[in-house]
């Protein structure tokens, strides 16, 4: 689309933009740098990859907190995207007794404060006597990944005419025939993405995380906090550098991924 | 919408949710009301106490505290996202405008976080570079205080006004902007008086996504702010975890809850359900 | 009744306060093309829905070849729907969506080849099996639609305003198609639209719907030309409409007594009683419009005196809005054929003479 020419003499935004994206960008921009440092300390000394090459081979305590972060987010994305599919489908169609309540709970932890609802998780576990461990963060997990599952997959079934459902059970499908042959071909862009989000949410989490987990279910946020909190070592911005390549390359392959899926 | 299978559909998540979240939002309320018990957790008898102690002025310091840090950090974030969405929302390029905010946030939280600790730090980048530039001696004292707080929360939760504020503008008919100046306004008139009114649910839910989060902040302040920029999670998490006083703790999240609740709900009322209704970008 | 295709009888159906359909009974022979035509809200879509399972009616018997089929869901009815948004399955390709049905059956791929493809031929799509909906253009989607509805042979084919969607000119074609569709496959087809053009010149017989209730039910020229109520009269076509009172009867020939025209003459097998007050109508395209007063006297002519208020040329025809003496308008439609033996040309505020037989006005029942 052409825009007039007065917008385009209209730099102010431009400015505000070039200069935010600096802004989010620069932090980043300097843990790279930080990350060859050869010095420990917060100076620059010199060029060095070692701490890569700590992260790599001398880092088990980060790569097992890497590994329970792996197991929860993809667990926990994959009961998510269950859960919350058959949801939406329930909700975007359907007329039944607790929809309202339903739509009301599916919206309420997405606009509460993370720590309430670690607060709540961890009071209620503690009060049934649960052990605080891998399984609360899951439990956890789920909680919160579950109204984003719901949302994303609703958002494209609100894409799609109840007559498509009509329609295939008019051509003699069965409701569990119409389920697998329609509702989630049709859907499977929301549920991937409502998937990766849960993914990408659950491996991001540390304030839900920090107040439900227990000994030995270390997470990697939980990792990098403690590392944050009781001293630093460079290591972290190796890692730092590794995240942000991994969330570009993940990011990446997702967009691919959900674009094939898509024009399929 | 019909009548049908839609409860089996939807029983399972109306089943975790009530169970994970629902009720342990039932157990914080009674909680509040309960007396703390001698190794944390609670006991009778049920008592007014924990509200009582809210009221107590050194943690009304800290209500007043986080309410400000909360406004502060919304209102600067909201002033840089507007144009920024607007912006991007012109632009023949919006694929790519979008990608570049949205892949700093795909980020790791504490990574961020940890990011303006490394350059704020006593030995941070910024020393580093006064150091190098000769303008300083000493490090400057940057973070661990109310600025460095509010700065770090701008930049933690920008996304969150720049995606819903993108989506609005983008929606707008531009066309009324050439009317508006078409019939005498000057650019500035025209976006103050035919752009914001016309986006005002848009800047609603930016501020909505932005304070709330903000204002039950957590991480943040826990970790580039001090003693004096504790906020109100700081201080459920002391409660909960060294006080042990669980009762104050649940009071505290149950002030945040309300506060929440009531705002979201003036906020749907004035901006219509259609909030309810629409997607949510968080990552 | 024993026999018909489609049997609906007394059905009602409410949605909370609202009388989608009242009392409504319809037999449909098989094979028939019948339509049910109405205004939106009528409650036409709503019958449709009710033979194809998605609704279920308040009370009421519906059968198909005799057999009731109000137990059934809709994917165990033989009847099949083409909806007016098309409705096809966007993750599919044309022979996909066609093929559908067959695939739920598990039928044999060289069987299911061989069907999906006979009837891509009939809606002469077959030159399209791989692409997906949304390469079609709207006429092509509709026709896949329907090659999809009638791939299990259903014994009925509902269609749900199929062309609504469609521009004009498409819509003419694609009526002219489905009529010979309906020829080719000879199953009974129930047609729903809000437009009488179209219900008019592919329908065997049309149920004109109003309010949830059946005003008439006949062939097309019945309901055109001896419309039942004053709704069916101004509903289908444009129409003159009246009122007089019963003064005269003289066999078949009535004369009423109106307040604009004075007397005017009609035929009508069952006259009411006289002195009944009663709606009286004539179509625009049967009045006579001229200069001089030949026919005037004529016994079973109506002849009127006015002037022209308004002339509308729109090319084959115009339209006139003639202003009477008694100061009511009269609308008069006047071909423009080549033949014609018309003197000059009639322009605005010419004065003029109507005239009308007494066969073309008709008596309607006072309705809504």
């Amino acid at each position: 689309m052409k825009k007039p020419d007065f917008i385009k003499a209209f730099s102010f935004s431009r400015t505000v933009y070039a200069v935010t994206i600096m802004f989010l960008f620069m932090p980043l921009l300097v843990l790279v740098l930080y990350s060859f440092n050869e010095s420990r300390s917060g100076s620059w000394t010199g060029f060095s990859l070692r701490w890569y090459v700590k992260l790599f081979t001398d880092s088990s305590d980060l790569w097992r907190a890497f590994g329970n972060s792996a197991i929860v987010a993809l667990s926990s994305a994959l009961v998510a995207t269950v859960i919350g599919t058959l949801g939406a489908v329930g909700v975007n169609w359907y007329r039944f007794r607790l929809r309202g309540y339903l739509r009301t709970i599916t919206f309420l932890p997405m606009i509460l404060p993370e720590i309430i609802i670690g607060v709540s998780l961890l009071v209620f576990f503690s009060g049934l006597g649960i052990r605080l461990g891998l399984f609360t963060v899951f439990v956890a997990h789920v909680s919160f990944n579950l109204p984003f599952v719901f949302l994303l997959v609703l958002a494209r079934l609100e894409e799609f005419d109840f007559s498509i459902i009509e329609a295939s059970r008019d051509l003699g499908a069965t409701e569990l025939q119409t389920l697998w042959r329609v509702i989630l071909p049709l859907t499977m862009p929301g549920i991937m993405s409502g998937f990766l989000t849960a993914v990408t949410l659950s491996l991001e989490d540390f304030v839900i995380t920090f107040f439900v987990t227990g000994p030995g279910a270390t997470t990697l946020p939980l990792y990098v906090y403690s590392a944050i909190r009781f001293g630093v070592s460079p290591v972290i911005n190796a890692l730092s550098v590794v995240m942000i390549l991994g969330t570009v390359v993940l990011a990446w392959s997702m967009r691919r991924f959900l674009k094939n899926i898509a024009a399929k | 919408m019909r009548r049908g299978p839609g409860l089996a559909y939807a029983s399972p998540s109306l089943l975790w949710l009530t169970f994970f979240f629902i009720a342990p939002l039932l157990i914080i309320v009674l909680y509040s009301f309960l007396t703390p018990g001698q190794r944390g957790g609670v006991d009778l008898p049920f008592t007014l106490n924990a509200y009582r102690a809210i009221a107590n002025p050194s943690f009304g310091k800290v209500v007043v505290g986080t309410i400000a840090v909360a406004l502060a950090a919304t209102f600067f974030t909201l002033l840089i996202a507007l144009p920024c969405g607007y912006y991007m929302a012109r632009s023949s390029k919006q694929t790519l405008l979008l990608l570049l905010v949205i892949i700093p946030f795909w980020t790791n939280f504490l990574i961020r976080i940890y990011a303006w600790i490394a350059i704020l730090g006593n030995e941070g980048f910024l020393n580093d570079l006064l150091r190098w530039l000769g303008l300083a001696e000493e490090s400057v004292r940057f973070l661990y205080n109310r600025a460095a707080v509010t700065l770090v929360l701008v930049y933690t939760y920008l996304p969150y006004a720049i995606l819903p504020l993108f989506s609005t503008i983008d929606k707008f008919d531009f066309s009324l902007l050439e009317a508006a100046r078409d019939l005498g306004a000057t650019k500035f008139m025209a976006i103050r008086k035919v752009l914001l009114p016309n986006i005002r649910a848009g800047i609603f839910t930016a501020f909505l996504f932005t304070f709330i989060p903000i204002f039950g902040a957590y991480a943040v302040p826990l970790l580039v702010g001090g003693t004096n920029s504790y906020m109100l999670g700081n201080l459920i998490a002391d409660e909960l975890t060294k006080s042990r006083n669980w009762p104050l703790a649940s009071a505290i999240s149950l002030v945040i809850t309300l506060v929440t609740t009531i705002g979201v709900m003036l906020l749907l009322r004035f901006n219509g359900t259609h909030i309810l209704e629409k997607k949510h970008e968080k990552a | 009744m024993i026999g018909s295709n489609v049997h609906i009888g007394n059905v009602s159906k409410t949605f909370g306060d609202f009388v989608a359909l009242d009392d409504v009974s319809i037999q449909i022979q098989k094979g028939e093309f019948f339509s049910l035509l109405g205004p939106s809200g009528c409650g036409k879509t709503t019958l449709l829905r009710i033979i194809a399972g998605f609704e279920e009616p308040a009370s009421g018997a519906v059968l198909l070849d005799d057999r009731d089929v109000l137990p059934l869901l809709p994917n165990q009815r033989s009847v099949n729907t083409v909806f007016q948004n098309y409705a096809l399955f966007p993750h599919l390709s044309v022979f996909e969506n066609v093929a559908f049905p067959l695939r739920l059956h598990k039928q044999k791929e060289p069987l299911i080849r061989a069907r999906v493809s006979d009837y891509l031929q009939l809606v002469e799509l077959q030159d399209h099996a791989n692409k997906k909906p949304s390469q079609l253009s709207g006429g092509q989607k509709q026709r896949v639609a329907i090659a999809r509805a009638l791939i299990n042979e259903p014994s009925v084919l509902l269609l749900d305003e199929p062309l609504s969607a469609l521009d004009a000119k498409l819509r003419q074609h694609m009526l002219i198609e489905l009529d010979s569709i309906h020829d080719k496959i000879g199953i009974t087809f129930i047609y729903v639209t809000h437009d009488q053009q179209e219900a008019l010149s592919v329908s065997d017989r049309i149920a004109v719907m109003n309010k949830g209730m059946v005003l008439q039910i006949g062939t097309p020229q019945e309901i055109y030309e001896a419309p039942a109520t004053d709704f069916v009269a101004k509903f289908i076509g444009e129409t003159n409409l009246f009122e007089g009172i019963v003064r005269k009867i003289d066999g078949e020939l009535l004369e009423l007594e109106t307040a604009e025209f004075g007397t005017i003459c009609l035929t009508d097998s069952t006259p009411p009683a006289i002195g009944t007050r009663v709606s009286w109508t004539v179509r625009p395209e049967k009045l006579r419009i001229s200069h001089d007063s030949a026919a005037n006297g004529r016994s079973g002519l109506n002849t009127l005196q006015g002037r022209v208020d308004e002339p509308i040329y729109s090319g084959f025809q115009t339209k006139f809005y003639i202003k009477t003496a008694g100061g009511a308008t009269m609308k008069v439609i006047k071909q423009h054929a080549d033949w014609s033996d018309e003197g000059p040309e009639i322009a605005w505020k010419d004065e003029v003479y109507l005239s009308f037989s007494a066969k073309d006005v008709f008596l309607v029942e006072r309705k809504q």
